[in-house]
């Protein structure tokens, strides 16, 4: 599954020692130029930032980067037709400037997607999580999302096991019963998630849980080349854009 | 149907997301109480945010003959109530979006107004219209389940319409192009995740009842009356 894929390259980067708040900070600064400045030429060296960063130096497989980006794509492609189709008396056709606002679209959503993957492949959840905390987000609601992002691998694996079993009993073998394995594979998994919750809940209760669970996250220092990189770059982009233009 | 990273204009995603954040802010404030007040809380959260996650990757049939995935929010809404799933639903969509590279960052604030506000709200309150009029369980889970995602449809519709107006017709051709475009996919969706639901609810009823009454979906069973005197 792609959400592993991305996950494990995450953990296998070679970023993932780096500061979570620096990979924040250069990312944020490629979506926000991806965003704000001209597409043409912001958006493609965005995008080709991103790429060569993830599988340069963050050294993130081609192949899992290749794959995730799939997804947005299609929802990109179609939506940006449809926004350049013009709809009129005289039926469909297209709008005066659909070429150059496709394009424009597309490489917005492209490189600011890529952008974001650069964050995703080089970031585990587990270390960007307590930078919510430096966001003001409160503590209850962080180990919620601690435990939600633990536990979707637990129920993934489970999920693929009884998939696995019901197709070995032609569970998935015609749409009707296609449909009726689904619903009994929700309804498992989520009393699976239950019973986890309260066995877990029974495990840290036993070990005096009461102020919340504490973790010690890695200690993962700044580094001051990496912030400067972090700034310059975005920078530079904007600079050519506008030099460009 | 999230929309993409990049894909809406700076103004827009900025306005979506303080157009949701009221909601997610109100959902925190239920989990903070909660947790407060009964600590074990989280872990059950938790796992409510781990299955809205999971059921979005289980894979409906679909008519045009490939397949298509849940949202996960309507039987959610149900389950744990529209604040709960306001807060839950935007992590989902953050996971979503940094695990799988569906949606965004600065698009999270759009498709947490579709997915985790409207959608939970929509399908929540047809559920409990449905149930009011004597509706039984099952068929007050179809019509809710199916109208969330239908509210969602068309949200994220007018989020994309609003954007992008179209150059002739204004916003009601565009609100008509992408409901057109996206009714292919998406309304077979809300029927297929309706249908799943139903299913869903069917077997908790049976396995899981004792959950269900304690999250207020079903009554407690009468406890039969006994007979006085000893056989």
């Amino acid at each position: 599954m792609t959400g592993l894929a991305v996950d494990q390259a995450a953990w296998g980067s070679a970023w993932r020692g780096r500061s979570p708040g620096d990979k924040l900070l250069l990312c944020a600064g490629l979506v926000g130029c991806a965003l704000l400045l001209p597409a043409w030429p912001g958006s493609v060296l965005v995008g080709l930032a991103a790429v060569a960063l993830a599988l340069g130096p963050a050294r993130v497989p081609a192949r899992t980067f290749g794959r995730a980006i799939r997804w947005p794509l299609a929802f990109i492609a179609i939506g940006a037709l449809t926004a350049v189709v013009a709809v009129g008396d005289g039926g469909i056709g297209w709008a005066p400037d659909a070429a150059e606002r496709a394009g424009s679209l597309v490489g917005r959503a492209v490189a600011g997607s890529a952008a974001v993957l650069l964050l995703a492949t080089t970031t585990p959840m587990s270390d960007l999580l307590p930078e919510l905390r430096r966001l003001r987000v409160p503590a209850a609601v962080v180990e919620v999302a601690g435990v939600t992002y633990r536990l979707v691998f637990v129920l993934l694996e489970s999920l693929g096991t009884i998939r696995e079993a019901q197709a070995a009993r032609m569970g998935w073998s015609s749409p009707r019963r296609s449909y009726r394995s689904a619903g009994v594979l929700a309804a498992a998994v989520l009393t699976r998630s239950w019973d986890r919750a309260r066995r877990m809940q029974d495990g840290l209760a036993g070990r005096g849980m009461e102020t919340g669970l504490r973790v010690l996250p890695d200690a993962l220092p700044s580094s001051r080349p990496f912030v400067a990189l972090a700034l310059a770059l975005p920078a530079a982009i904007t600079a050519l854009t506008l030099v460009a233009r | 149907m999230h929309i993409a990273e990049g894909f809406l204009p700076a103004g827009h995603a900025l306005g979506w997301t303080l157009a949701a954040a009221p909601f997610v802010a109100h959902g925190a404030r239920a989990v903070v109480k909660e947790v407060r007040e009964n600590p074990e809380a989280t872990l059950l959260l938790g796992a409510a945010g781990a299955f809205t996650f999971v059921l979005s990757a289980i894979k409906l049939p679909s008519v045009t003959g490939s397949s298509s995935h849940p949202t996960g929010t309507g039987p959610g809404a149900i389950l744990f109530r529209p604040p709960v799933m306001a807060l839950l639903g935007t992590v989902v969509l953050l996971f979503q979006a940094l695990l799988l590279a569906h949606g965004g960052l600065t698009t999270l604030g759009a498709n947490a107004f579709a997915f985790a506000v409207v959608g939970p709200w929509a399908g929540y309150g047809a559920y409990r219209l449905t149930r009011a009029a004597g509706a039984g369980l099952l068929p007050a889970v179809f019509t809710g389940v199916a109208l969330a995602d239908l509210a969602t449809y068309v949200t994220t519709s007018l989020q994309l319409a609003l954007a992008f107006p179209d150059a002739s017709t204004g916003l009601a051709g565009a609100l008509a192009k992408f409901l057109g475009v996206f009714a292919v996919t998406q309304i077979p969706l809300a029927i297929g995740e309706g249908l799943l639901g139903v299913l869903l609810f069917r077997v908790l009823t049976v396995n899981a009842r004792p959950e269900l009454e304690r999250l207020g979906v079903l009554q407690p069973a009468a406890v039969p009356a006994t007979t006085g005197g000893a056989a």
